[in-house]
Order: C-alpha cells, then structure tokens, then sequence
C-alpha cells in the first residue's frame, strides 16, 4: 500500500496506546481504552462532525480485549478502515474477530516467554556478582526495547495491512518466534538454578541439607505446574511466621 | 462421538476456549458454524489464528447440517462453536437428540438481560433453547471447565 | 510519615505501571525492589529483596481477568518493611510480609476493575470529553489504590517486625534457606510450563552446569 492511503495521527494513537488500560475493567475490558487510543485518527475523520464522531467513539467504546503490547496492530487496522470508509457493520466484526489473536499471542510471546527471558537473564547477572544498578538497568533497557519495539511494529503493520492482519499475522508467525526464544529460556533458567545453588550466599554455603530441600521444592513445581504456586508462597510465609512466633514465645 | 464440545461464545476461538476447553479436551478441529465467517477469508484467518496447534474450519449452517453426521462418527476431537443461540438451534434443528450443548459468553448487549457474569439472553434466545431442549438436547452454561455448571431450568430462571 | 509518604507514592506509581500506564515492568519486583531500596538509601537491600521476589513471583503475570499477586506491592513493602531493621530476620520476615500484602495488592485491583466499571462511560454518554476525564479519573484513584495499600503494608509490617526483630531465634542463614526453598518452587513451575524436564533436559542441565561453575568462578 502507497504511503498516502495511510491514515495520519499515528503518533498520537502510539502514546496513547500506553494508557490503553487506564480504566481496564470487568464490563468491557479494554473497550473504553480502545476509543481512548483511536481518538487522534477518529478526530482527524469526523473532526467536523461531532455527532459522527460521538457516535464512532460509542461504537469503539464497546467490549474489546487484547495483549496491550498487540494492541496497537488493532488500533492501526481500524484507523485504516475508519479512513478508507469501510461500513460500520465490517469494522464491528473485524474488531471481534481481531480480540481473541491478539490476546492469546500477546500471553505466548511476552507474558510467558519475553518477560520470563529477560528477568531470567537479569537475575543471573545479579547472582554473578553485577551490582544492582546494573541488573536493573540492563532489565528495563533490554526488556522495552522488545516491548516498545513490538507496539511500533504493531500499529504499522496494522495501519499497512488494514482488514488483512491476519494473513500477515499469519505469515509473520509470532508463535514461532515465541517458540525460538524457549530454548534460550530454558538454558538461562538452568544457569540460573546453578547460580542460586553455587553463588556465594547461595543455597551451597548455607549448607548441604538445604540444597536438597530446594531440590525437592523444585521438584514439586516441576510437577505440580501452576497449582502449586499458592500453596508454596503461603508454606513459606508460614514457615517464616512460625519462626518469628517461636522467637517472642522463647 | 468425537464432537467433543458444542459451543455458544460470541468469541468463538479464543483463549478460554482454546487454553480453558482445550487443555482440558485436546481438540484437533474446530468448527466454527456461522453464515457470515463462512463467507469471508480475511475474517477466518484471524479466527484461525487463535487455534494454532489445531485444525480450523469454517463453514454455513447448511454445509454443517450435511456434516454433522461425519463429525460426529470420524475420530477428529472437535469442537463446533457458534456465535449465536440462533445459529446452534439452525445447526441442530431435529439433529440434536442426545447432544449437550454449553453456553459460553454471551455480553451485556442491547435487549440482553443478564443471566450470569459471562451470559445474557435475549427473549428470542430463552425460545431457542427452551425449543431445543424439548427435542432432547441437553443445554448447560459453564465459561471454564474449572467453572461450576449451570442448567437450563437455572439459565430460564434468571 | 515523610517516609512513609515516599513508599506510599512508589507504591501508586509503580502500581500504575503493572496496568494502566505503559506496563514496561518497572512494576517488577526486580525493579521495584531495588528502587524502593534507592529511595530510601538502602539500594543494596533492595536489589536483595527484590531478586528473591523476584525469583517467587517469575511465573505471575498480569494476564486478562484473571487475579493475580501484584509485584510492585509486594517488593515496596517488603522493602519498606525491612529498611529500619538489621536482626537476623529482618530480610525473611519483610520477604514474607511482601508475599501476603501481593496478595491483597492483587484482590485491591480487582477492586478497582469493578469500581472501573462504573467510571467508563456508557452509550451516548461516550463523547470525547467524558472519555478522557474518565480515564484520568480511574488512572488517578489507581494510583491511590496503590500508594494507600503501600503504606499500609508498610506500617502493619513495621510495627510486626518491630515485636520480633530483636527476639528472631535463628540465624540468618536459616532464614534465608526457607526464601531459596520456597522460590525453588518457581523455577520448577517455569521449566513444567516450557515443557517439562525431560523434553528439556539436555539445555537444562547444560545451563545448570554453567551456572554452578560460573557463579563461583566469574
């Protein structure tokens, strides 16, 4: 697609996108942040016109939900299609059919594995001895470079691709990239796990008998999967609490 | 019987269905039954795009009627989703004798009454499934296998 | 109470970060622990504390509808929590009170989403104007969600600590060995979610080995 057919205010729908859940909440998810973050391109087309554009603001304040970070690729998608002026009926449906994608790839690529990756990361770092301004510093910068990376790429895909996103979703394969980064993930969590055990303040110097524990610990989550989250934060709290009271009854 | 699912949810193939049933029931085919989607490729690839380790296929009430009998023989795990209660009392119109069908989300929308957080009825909506359910077919609400389920005396009730 | 104050901003803004405003995981409680920590002349203790909730909290995110532990809660009063304190116990008793207060930083957001709700305009209501205000409005009561669930935090926490502090009948090491034991957790749940050890065995044990020989010898 040429350059001119795109529509403008991309800018202003970029740093809005930040605030897309501003007001996230259980009736209509992310919709009201949605009309929120189209507003700079639905200006620029119903300017003129405020009842045009109360009305297409009421239509883009409806249910919507999506990976934030993916977000934009709908908000450019739109954007496009409000400006070629495609009917109501059309955009309604591409923005139901755009919501389940973008929320189910967002989760796969950055909250399970993006996130995981670079955390991992940071925390060798730390347990090799970086100071801490470092570990974190390298965790914000490397991490937003993904981040604001993926909203960037996102909203020009969507306002290049206008109705068509899914076949370029498709062609992209951003399951695959997911699946790519989970081998550097799984070595960096086994680095990490070394790290924990060998470092000095470790697990190692504090004694034989709590390496095995932690082993056992791991184990259980090895099995138990997510299940067994709450139950071992609250064991440890537990743990912890009973020490303390030992400690005011002696 | 390998349709392992019938299912109402306006969002047809999405994470509740794929991570929340899917999981659960280890489907290799959805069926997304719906006139419209049936008819327009970019919509499909987007729905298509939320089931990536499974087959999607898209076809009209029509073609789904003549096929049902198959689905349900064949050793494919499916899951038949529609958008609408309208559109499952077309698809299972005296072909439902025996089937259970689930409601998953239906949002708050104009003349929708709520019925539970992720369901609200239209009238047209109760006359569907109460004519459904009176050729034999069982009907529960129920958004997550986790969820507890609701039965259809419960869902009229509301 | 200027103290108090500045952990109670941490808490909102940071808060801020894990939904409404930008998400880019300064909310973590990597980050937050070791900013915490700075604000209050102790970044050292921060990044402690931080990197062993860190470890807890690797497999909670901030997924859709779903509840779930907030991080910068927890890391801004654990830390807040410990910053007074230098008994054995002060870094394991804060890491504990940081886990519980997550939890109720998690059921305050869902608290919010539903007083969300009502603030997002509805119909024709929705013009230009209304969106925006209320927008701001839902971002600005966020953020006192968060720094009064802080603050808090930090004050039930401190006043605790205070009783047990001096008493605490282990020594530090003990306590320390129940955080590692109880995060180890985590990292087992990590690995099942990437498929489980054996299909990923071989990079497992292969970083596994590099981390035990790097961290003594780097």
């Amino acid at each position: 697609m040429s350059h001119d057919t795109r529509p403008r205010g991309g800018f202003g729908m970029l740093m809005r996108s930040l605030l897309i859940q501003g007001a996230w909440n259980y009736r209509t998810m992310l919709g009201s942040g949605f009309a929120f973050a189209l507003l700079p391109a639905l200006k620029r087309l119903y300017g003129n016109d405020p009842n045009a554009l109360a009305r297409a603001i009421e239509r883009h304040s409806e249910h919507f939900n999506a990976h934030p970070y993916l977000a934009p690729i709908a908000l450019g998608a739109i954007a496009r299609l409000e400006s070629d002026q495609v009917d109501v009926e059309t955009i309604r449906r591409f923005r139901t059919a755009v919501r389940g994608p973008l929320g189910g790839l967002g989760d796969t690529l950055v909250w399970a594995t993006w996130l995981p990756l670079v955390a991992v990361c940071s925390l060798v770092l730390y347990w090799f001895g970086v100071p801490g301004w470092g570990v974190v510093l390298a965790f914000v910068l490397v991490y937003n470079v993904g981040h604001l990376g993926l909203r960037v790429w996102g909203l020009w895909l969507g306002l290049d691709a206008g109705r068509d996103v899914g076949a370029r979703l498709t062609a992209v394969d951003l399951g695959s990239w997911a699946r790519r980064l989970q081998g550097p993930l799984v070595i960096g969590l086994g680095v990490l796990c070394g790290a924990v055990l060998s470092a000095p303040g470790g697990l190692s110097s504090i004694g034989p008998a709590w390496s095995a524990l932690a082993a056992v610990a791991f184990v259980l989550g090895l099995v138990g999967g997510h299940r067994a989250w709450r139950p071992a934060a609250m064991a440890t709290v537990g743990a912890i609490a009973f020490i303390g009271l030992w400690g005011i009854l002696s | 019987m390998s349709v392992v699912l019938y299912r109402v949810d306006e969002r047809l193939i999405h994470g509740q269905v794929v991570i929340g049933w899917g999981h659960e029931l280890r489907p290799d085919r959805y069926v997304v039954v719906d006139d419209e989607i049936a008819g327009s490729a970019w919509e499909q690839e987007l729905y298509a795009l939320g089931a990536p380790e499974a087959d999607a296929v898209f076809a009209t009430v029509k073609d789904a009627r003549a096929h049902l009998d198959e689905w349900s023989r064949d050793h494919v795990r499916t899951v038949v989703l529609t958008r609408t209660i309208g559109s499952m009392r077309a698809l299972l119109d005296g072909l439902g004798q025996g089937r259970a069908i689930n409601l998953g989300g239906l949002h708050a929308g104009p003349e929708r009454t709520r019925v539970l957080d992720y369901l609200h009825l239209t009238a047209d909506d109760r006359e569907d499934l109460g004519a459904l359910a009176a050729q034999g077919v069982e009907v529960f609400a129920r958004d997550l296998p986790e969820a507890p389920s609701v039965d259809l005396d419960t869902v009229l009730s509301a | 109470m200027t103290e108090l104050l500045r952990f109670g901003v941490l808490g909102g803004l940071l808060g801020l970060d894990g939904t409404a405003v930008g998400q880019f995981m300064m909310s973590r409680p990597l980050v937050a622990g070791w900013l915490s920590g700075w604000a209050a002349g102790a970044p050292g203790l921060g990044i402690t504390i931080g990197a062993i909730l860190e470890l807890f909290l690797l497999v909670s995110f901030p997924t859709g509808g779903a509840r779930f532990p907030e991080g910068s809660t927890a890391a801004v009063v654990a830390v807040g929590v410990a910053v007074p304190f230098d008994g054995s116990g002060a870094v394991a008793a804060s890491v504990a009170m940081g886990l519980v207060w997550g939890e109720v930083g998690g059921w305050s957001v869902t608290m919010q989403r539903r007083v969300n709700s009502r603030l997002v305009p509805t119909g024709v209501a929705s013009r230009t104007g209304s969106l925006g205000r209320a927008h701001l409005l839902a971002i600005v009561t966020d953020f006192l969600r968060g720094a009064v669930v802080s603050m808090v935090g930090v004050a039930l926490g401190r006043a605790g600590l205070g009783v047990v502090d001096a008493r605490w009948p282990v020594d530090p090491s003990v306590s320390t060995g129940v955080l590692y034991v109880g995060a180890a957790v985590s990292l087992g749940i990590l690995l099942h979610d990437l498929g489980g050890f054996r299909r990923r065995r071989i990079l497992f044990v292969l970083g596994l080995a590099f981390g035990i020989v790097g961290a003594r010898f780097l």
